[in-house]
Order: structure tokens, then C-alpha cells, then sequence
């Protein structure tokens, strides 16, 4: 009895595994041995450059070679708690916008509040990573911490708290150096500061985890089990949860984000043999230790001279993507989330006088953004010869906001017909951030791409996200769960090839940073021209697919029988949504989630009929984008917000709120 | 009562109009109004004595660049990857100096006013040669004689540097710029701060060329690899890493610490123009000659 309880999955029983152990320790030990073999060397005469080198060995190499098992392991630890004690498989700093919390308070400490340098960066650290962990969990809670909630949760609020701190870089110019690396994982050390800092804090840790060993092993029963079994569920769980935040937040403060080990860690724990709560606390943290060391001695010795190929943690970041693809077989939603978001009973009866109205509405804000700006004396309506002088400025980024958000509600509309599932939307499934990955390999190939290099390769890699995640997600079943998580894979992977040149700190890390900070400001004739070229031409033939659209969402097996080819009609439809986002995120950069709420606002607001709620959902995409681009030249004028951001801080809520509603049918 | 309420209204109205034309009279005086949105263009101009009207992110020009100062009437234009235009268009220039650097700007700002280019950054090209060059073009432009004034100072006082530097210890320099207190950037041959070292006859610790002027970033160890240099570090930083950096044993272990080969100067535009590179010139000089002395 007294035994450990079994990890909930499909396992092969016998013997461990030792088999990628002793490959991975192999690895460990051939590649350190390579690293001092082949450590660059001080130039210059012998006897003060052998006592250089010394220091370097002593206070630089070795520092860091133990700062990487020392993190990778707090790491491994923090990611195997979070996991058991949320009963999430894929929950981990990542995952939960621990480490982007913690980045925004670090990056919001340096920048606006300096006379908290008293305060640790550590401190700082945890109160962000906590704030943004607590917000995950309040978000997901009424679904009793679903784990395909938790994840989508944890992907907005890392969404926005990504966009949050780029600005603040973007606003602070110079400083922003120190951010990237730091954003970005690197290792290097130059003394045993860091080490001495956060060998205690693992100490620490593990002797509370092993204190915590019994009541972890019961927490893997369900709650009324683990109730009758007399364990303090909230308070246990409480503090689990706090030493695993503490752990990756100290993480997070002494060398930056780490990304995906703590998912990465009980994965390899697992795939080494172990099985029992027990196994899996000693292997993960053991796991994740080996994991950094190797990433870490290999970017070492693969970059030039005494520079490393890529930052450790955004090489880490990149295994993120593939493991959660990895992972998704074991990912068990308690409750399905089906198409009954907002199947709200209200309905026009004159949908066509309703559309009249809505598109009243639009020309209203329109009007009002056109004419209405801040002046050095105040917000003021422009009228006369002072409004056609500001005309070629205000209107070619209101057509661009604008156009946009049209493409987004249609491509979040398109997209939700697709898969059947309500919160499909081009952020959530991974479709922007393919873009993103679109465009750094474009800056990448070409130095300087021109607009239509960049439009191109964003489009393919908007396509190509969009195709991976619809093909993952359909070879099991296309079920909500595994579209979402198999989005937030994709994305997690882009996202990474996106850090990893923004860690570069050159011209084509602006360009990005530039990008993701999405901002209409540099709209002109091209963007406004593209915008609406692309619209009328990429949405017209929506309102002829009325057919597909309508059935497809019925499921894949009812939709053959009816006679549609399924396969044709998504993929049409797929590549129709994957160029529509490409553009908008060309536009408007990658985050916005008007693709999600424009399609559920036509809806509550009563356009059922599939025409109009498409029409509705166009004109409410671009009527809210209008508005958020307006808000972005307001706020703080003459300085600017990324245009995405406020859209985001609306639609980032309500889709929380749509996940954490109670379903009405259950 | 209304006489009077007439009266007024008309001397203030005269007087408005007084003042208006004194302002057009002034404005002629001071020359066309200028805007830009590069900041090595913005030093340059403010240095010559241009009629500067807006410019992008002076908070921040403040602090980094700190000289020349910046006129309280200057408009502030934001960012500068998100220049405002319509605050741009409320300044009223009559010509904007733009840089290779924000050229997909020049469309828009066409129709403000007429948008001349000088870059200053380029890859393969010296940035001293073509901020020298666009000083002198500015200046002919604008008919300011201080442009020429300003070129041929600076090259007078780098040549006066030389002979000041001949006489000093011939170690190499390392001009660098913390990150964070585990990296720094480093500013090689190419950059502002290489050329400069090299017009005063000083040897450049970092041998290769850095893309764009700066390398970013180093890790810090690589500072071991320069046993010889004098360290010259180049402020902004932030507080929090100097202070890591400082009392690290690494850092004090350094030959150029221990020796204290270690100069830290007054912050400066790494992508400035003549200005930054007079600024940076005299700094060495006052801080080599302080060395000496003390």
C-alpha cells in the first residue's frame, strides 16, 4: 500500500530502460571532454596567458558546465511537480507563462521602476512568474484545471506578456541588448555567483520535494481519493505549486528563459524507465540536468572561437514544438470541448436589416478614427484642410488595421468551420507564428527581403503551420484537444526560430522585433493597397463555399456521407485561411486574436445564418482593429503601442472567458 | 463697455500679429526647419545650429547621447522604428534628413516636405569618412559655415590627440559596451569608435571587423583573449550588471583590471556621428591624461 501509485498512461512494464541513459551519459562526458579538449585558447606568451587561461577554466567554463546541471535540474524538478500536482503532462515553465511572467517583471523593473534595485532580481523574478501562473490557474479552475485548458491559458498569457515586454524593449531602444541575450537563455558565467545562488535553491527544493513524496503520489488519484486518503488537497497542491514557480523563477533570474526542459525532463525521466512518483522526481530533475549540459557543451563547441552557436536556451526552446507533438497522445481533456461555445438562442429575423445596421456602426468608427487624433494640444477632430493633410497618413493604416482584421475574422470564421471547433482562431493554431517563422528565414536568405519576398514567405509559412497542425490534429480523430495543443506545438516551435535570431542582436533582430511588435505605423500606399486586394479577393469566394462551410463542421464521417469530399474542400479552405492570416500578420504582426472574437461577437450578437455571420464577423475584425489602431496612436502619443496589443488584451480575456464557461449542454 | 472690450481685442490681435511676424522674421533667420529621424543626422544638425523642429525619441537622446542639447521646443516624434508622421506633419518642417537606416520612411515623409538622404552606417564603409561627408553636405545645404568648422576642429584635435597619445603606454584599446554583466558589445575597425582610435594612432584591441559597426554580444570570457588591452567601457550600461561585473573574480582576475587598464567614459551614441566621435575623442584624452597625471 505504502507503494507509489502509477503515472495514469499506457506503459510498457519490466525492467527500466537503461539503454538512453547510459547514451545520454555517454554524450554528457564525451562532449565536456571535447569541450576542454578543444576550448579556445588565449593568444600571447606563456606564463601570463597559462594564468588566463586558468581563469577561464576555473571561473568561466567550469561555472558554467555546473550552472547548466544545476538550472537544467531545478528545471527538471520544477517541470516533474507542475506536472503531477496539475495532472498535466504538458505543463511546465513554458507552458504555464511562468518564465515570460517573470521576463516581463524583470524587463518592467529594468526599465520603469530603478529604485527597486535594492530588490533581487530573483524576487522580481518570482512575484512575475507567480502572477502569471495564478492567472493561468484562475483562468482554468471552473474546468477543474483541464489540462488543454491550462495550456491555452498559459499560451495567451504568454502571448501577452511576450507583446508587453516587447514594446517596453522596443520603447526603451539601447538598453534593449541585455533583454535579448537574457530573453534568449545564455549560460555564460564569469564567476561562481550564479552557481552559489542557485545550488541552495535546488537544495532546497529537492529536500521539499522528497518531504512531499507521499502526499505527490496521492495527488495522482483523483481529488475525492486523495481527500479520503486524509491529505489537505488545496494546501498541498498550494505548495507544490509555489516550490515549482520558486524553482524555475530563480531559474529564470539568474540565466533567463530556459524554454520547454521542464517539459523536455520527464519526458527523457520516462523514456529512461521511470515509472513510480518517485522514480520520476529522482530521474527528472537528473534528466534535465543532462539535457542542458549536452545543449549546452554542443553550442559551445559547434560556435566559433570563444562565441557560442545560438544562446543554450533558445536551442532548448526548439525541442518544445516536437515534444508536445511527442506528448499528445497522453494528453486526457476531463471534459470535450465541443461547438457549443455560444450557441446563443437569439437570432435576427431580419438578418439583412441587422447587417445594415452593423455596417452603420463600422462607417460611424470609421468616421471617428479618420477625423478624430491627438494634436500637441489634446485629442482633436480634424475637419477642413487640416483633415486632407492628415488624410495620407490616418487613412493607409486605418485601410491596413482595417483590412486586416477583416482577413483575421474571416480566416478565424473559415478556420472554426474547418475544424468544428469554437476557439480555432490563426493564433491559437500556430498560423501566425508559422508566419513569423516565414519571415526569419526570409531575413535570414535574403538580408533584405523586399515586401513581396517577405509576403511570400510568410504566406508559406502560415500554410505550412496551418497544414502540419490540421494534419497532426486530423490523424487523431480531430478532436478540439489535439487541434489546440498540436496549434500551440507548432507555435511554441516557430516561436523558437523566431528567439533564436532575435538573440543575434542585428539588424534582422529589429526587423523581427519590429514585426512582432506589429505596429500599422509604417502603412503606406502598399500595405493599404494589399490589404484591400487581398480582401476582396480572398474573401469573395467564401460566400460561394457556403456549402462546405456549413457542413464541414458536422464532422468528418457525417460530412463524406453527405457527399462532400472532405479532404479537397479543407484543404481549399485551409489554404484560403492560411493566406488570409499570412497578410494580416504581414500587416499587423503576430498577435492580435480579432480572428477569434470577431467570428463569436457576430454570433452573440445574433447573425446565425452562415452569410451573415461570415459578413458580420469581417466587419466587426476590421471595425475592432480600426479602433485598436486608433486606441495605439492615442495612448501615449507621440509614441505609439503596438497596434496587436489591445486587440489582444480584448481578445485574450474573453477567449478565457468562453473556455471557463460551463458548458450548457453538460 | 464695448469700446473697450474692442480696443482690447484689437491691440490683441496687433499684438498677435506682431509677434507672428516677429516669429516668420525669426524663423527666416534661423533658417529652414528641420526635422530628422536618424539620430546621428539629429546630432549633427543640433551641432552646426540648424533650425531643428522635430526629432525622434529625445527622452532617451538625453541620456544616451547627452550632447548636444536638445532644444525645449523640439517636437518629439516617438520611437524611432515608429516615427509619428502626423506629429511629424504638425512641425511644419520645410526639409527632412533621413538616413539609409529608415528609408522606408521616405515615402510617406515625401509628402510632409522633401526627404534628403545621407547614410552614415554602411556596410564596408567607413562611418567617420561618411559622417564627415554628410556633415560638410548639410552644411552646404543649409548654408551653415559651423559644418566645415566642425569637420576641421575635430580633425585638427584628433591629429593633436596623436601626439598627445605618441607619448603614452602603445597598448592596444578595447572599446566595448555591457550588456549585461555576462556580455558586452564590441565596436571593431569599422565602427565610429575604431576609426577614431585609428585617426589618433591607437591600436584597436579587437583585430576583426565587426558587421554594422558593432558585434553583438560577446560573451564576457572573451575578454581573457585581450590580455594586453586597455578596456574602455562605454556607458549606457545598466547599474545592476557593472556592479555584477565589477566584483566578479573573473573581472578582477583580468590582466587589464589588475592593472588598472580600465577606463570608463561618459555615455555616448555607439551609432552617432562627428559629435559622438569628438565626444568619445575627448573622453580618452581627458581620462588618459587624468591616468598620466595620477
Amino acid at each position: 500500500m505504502s507503494g507509489a501509485v502509477n503515472l495514469p498512461m499506457p506503459m510498457r512494464t519490466g525492467l527500466p530502460h537503461f539503454l538512453p541513459a547510459v547514451v545520454l551519459g555517454i554524450a554528457c562526458v564525451t562532449s565536456f571532454i571535447l569541450l576542454l579538449a578543444f576550448r579556445p585558447h588565449v593568444p600571447g606568451e606563456a606564463a601570463p596567458t597559462a594564468a588566463l587561461d586558468a581563469i577561464l577554466l576555473w571561473n568561466s567554463l567550469l561555472p558554467r558546465a555546473a550552472i547548466a546541471l544545476i538550472a537544467g535540474a531545478a528545471l527538471g524538478l520544477s517541470g516533474a511537480l507542475l506536472q503531477r500536482v496539475l495532472r498535466n503532462p504538458i505543463a511546465d515553465a513554458s507552458t504555464l507563462g511562468i518564465a515570460s511572467g517573470a521576463e516581463l517583471a524583470l524587463v518592467f523593473s529594468l526599465g520603469f521602476l530603478p529604485l527597486l534595485g535594492g530588490i533581487s532580481r530573483e524576487l522580481i523574478a518570482f512575484a512575475g512568474g507567480f502572477g502569471a501562473v495564478a492567472i493561468v490557474l484562475a483562468l482554468s479552475w471552473r474546468r477543474g484545471l483541464d489540462p488543454v485548458t491550462v495550456a491555452i491559458s498559459g499560451m495567451i498569457v504568454s502571448l501577452i506578456t511576450a507583446s508587453l515586454s516587447v514594446t517596453l524593449i522596443l520603447a526603451r531602444g539601447e538598453y534593449a541588448m541585455s533583454i535579448h541575450i537574457w530573453g534568449a537563455g545564455a549560460l555564460n558565467q564569469q564567476d561562481w555567483s550564479g552557481v552559489n545562488s542557485l545550488a541552495p535553491r535546488l537544495g532546497a527544493g529537492i529536500v521539499a520535494a522528497a518531504m512531499l513524496l507521499r502526499p505527490l503520489n496521492v495527488l495522482a488519484l483523483d481529488d475525492s481519493s486523495a481527500k479520503s486518503l486524509g491529505v489537505a488537497l488545496h494546501g498541498v497542491r498550494f505548495s507544490i505549486l509555489i516550490l515549482a514557480v520558486w524553482l524555475s523563477a530563480s531559474v529564470t533570474a539568474t540565466v533567463g528563459i530556459i524554454g520547454f526542459l521542464g517539459l523536455a525532463a520527464p519526458a527523457m525521466a520516462r523514456l529512461c524507465g521511470a515509472r513510480t512518483t518517485g522514480q520520476v522526481m529522482i530521474t527528472s530533475p537528473l534528466a534535465g540536468a543532462t539535457v542542458l549540459f549536452l545543449a549546452d557543451c554542443l553550442t559551445q563547441l559547434l560556435g566559433p572561437g570563444f562565441s557560442d552557436l545560438v544562446p543554450t536556451g533558445a536551442a532548448t526552446a526548439l525541442l518544445g514544438g516536437p515534444l508536445l507533438l511527442l506528448l499528445l497522445p497522453r494528453v486526457n481533456g476531463f471534459s470535450a470541448m465541443t461547438a457549443t461555445a455560444d450557441a446563443t438562442s437569439r437570432q435576427f429575423r431580419k438578418p439583412a436589416v441587422a447587417l445594415s445596421l452593423l455596417a452603420a456602426a463600422f462607417a460611424v468608427i470609421l468616421a471617428l478614427v479618420l477625423t478624430l487624433g491627438p494634436t500637441e494640444r489634446g485629442l482633436s477632430v480634424a475637419l477642413g484642410p487640416l483633415f486632407s493633410e492628415l488624410l495620407p497618413f490616418r487613412l493607409p493604416r486605418i485601410l491596413a488595421a482595417g483590412g486586416a482584421g477583416a482577413l483575421l475574422g474571416a480566416a478565424g470564421f473559415t478556420m472554426q468551420r474547418v475544424t468544428g471547433n469554437p476557439i480555432a482562431s490563426p493564433e491559437v493554431l500556430g498560423v501566425s507564428s508559422g508566419g513569423g517563422a516565414g519571415l526569419t528565414i526570409a531575413l535570414f536568405v535574403f538580408g533584405v527581403p523586399s515586401p513581396a519576398v517577405v509576403l511570400l514567405s510568410m504566406a508559406l509559412g502560415s500554410l505550412g503551420a496551418f497544414l502540419v497542425t490540421i494534419a497532426i490534429a486530423g490523424r487523431s480523430g480531430f478532436s478540439a484537444e489535439r487541434l489546440l495543443l498540436a496549434g500551440i506545438a507548432i507555435s511554441a516551435f516557430c516561436m523558437a526560430i523566431v528567439s533564436m535570431v532575435l538573440a543575434q542582436g542585428d539588424m534582422r533582430s529589429y526587423a523581427l522585433l519590429t514585426w512582432m511588435s506589429g505596429s500599422t505605423n509604417r502603412a503606406g500606399a502598399v500595405e493599404a493597397w494589399t490589404a484591400m486586394i487581398t480582401l476582396v479577393v480572398l474573401t469573395a469566394p467564401l460566400f460561394l463555399m457556403t456549402r462546405w462551410l456549413a457542413i464541414l463542421p458536422l464532422g468528418t464521417s457525417l460530412s463524406r456521407s453527405i457527399g462532400l469530399h472532405v479532404l479537397l474542400s479543407r484543404l481549399v479552405l485551409a489554404i484560403l485561411a492560411g493566406l488570409m492570416t499570412a497578410i494580416s500578420s504581414f500587416l499587423i504582426g503576430p498577435l492580435s486574436l480579432a480572428g477569434l472574437i470577431a467570428p463569436h461577437l457576430a454570433r452573440l450578437l445574433g447573425f446565425q445564418k452562415l452569410q451573415y455571420n461570415l459578413a458580420a464577423a469581417i466587419l466587426i475584425g476590421a471595425g475592432v482593429m480600426m479602433m485598436a489602431d486608433w486606441l495605439s496612436r492615442v495612448v501615449i502619443y507621440p509614441y505609439q503601442v503596438p497596434v496587436g496589443l489591445f486587440a489582444a488584451l480584448i481578445g485574450g480575456p474573453y477567449l478565457l472567458w468562453l473556455l471557463g464557461r460551463k458548458e450548457r449542454s453538460a | 463697455m464695448s469700446r473697450v472690450h474692442r480696443f482690447s481685442r484689437r491691440a490683441i490681435l496687433s499684438a498677435a500679429a506682431a509677434s507672428a511676424a516677429a516669429r516668420v522674421l525669426r524663423a527666416q533667420d534661423a533658417g529652414p526647419r528641420i526635422a530628422t529621424l536618424d539620430w546621428a543626422l539629429l546630432e549633427t544638425l543640433l551641432a552646426i545650429g540648424a533650425n531643428v523642429v522635430a526629432a525622434t525619441e529625445l527622452r532617451q537622446f538625453r541620456q544616451v547621447a547627452v550632447k548636444p542639447d536638445v532644444p525645449q521646443g523640439v517636437a518629439d516624434l516617438g520611437l524611432r522604428g515608429t516615427p509619428n508622421f502626423e506629429a511629424l506633419r504638425l512641425a511644419r518642417p520645410d526639409l527632412i534628413f533621413n538616413s539609409n537606416f529608415y528609408a522606408w520612411a521616405d515615402p510617406l515623409m515625401n509628402r510632409i516636405a522633401p526627404v534628403e538622404s545621407h547614410p552614415i552606417y554602411k556596410p564596408g564603409e567607413s562611418p567617420y569618412i561618411l559622417a564627415e561627408q554628410a556633415t560638410l553636405a548639410i552644411g552646404e545645404r543649409l548654408r551653415l559655415p559651423a559644418a566645415r568648422r566642425l569637420v576641421e576642429d575635430l580633425a585638427d584635435r584628433l591629429d593633436r590627440y596623436k601626439n598627445l597619445f605618441a607619448k603614452g603606454d602603445g597598448r592596444p584599446l578595447l572599446p566595448i559596451n555591457l550588456g549585461d554583466a555576462r556580455h558586452y558589445r564590441v565596436f571593431g575597425s569599422d565602427s565610429l569608435f575604431g576609426e577614431v582610435l585609428k585617426r589618433m594612432g591607437l591600436a584597436n584591441a579587437w583585430a576583426g571587423a565587426t558587421s554594422y559597426s558593432a558585434m553583438a554580444p560577446m560573451g564576457i570570457e572573451t575578454l581573457a583573449s585581450m590580455p594586453e588591452a586597455w578596456i574602455v567601457l562605454i556607458p549606457p550600461h545598466p547599474e545592476d550588471a557593472f556592479a555584477a561585473l565589477t566584483e566578479s573574480v573573473f573581472w578582477k582576475a583580468l590582466p587589464a583590471v589588475r592593472e588598472n587598464r580600465v577606463l570608463t567614459v561618459g555615455s555616448i551614441n555607439p551609432y552617432g556621428a562627428l559629435p559622438a566621435a569628438s565626444r568619445f575623442a575627448d573622453f580618452l584624452a581627458e581620462g588618459f591624461s587624468y591616468v598620466r597625471s595620477g
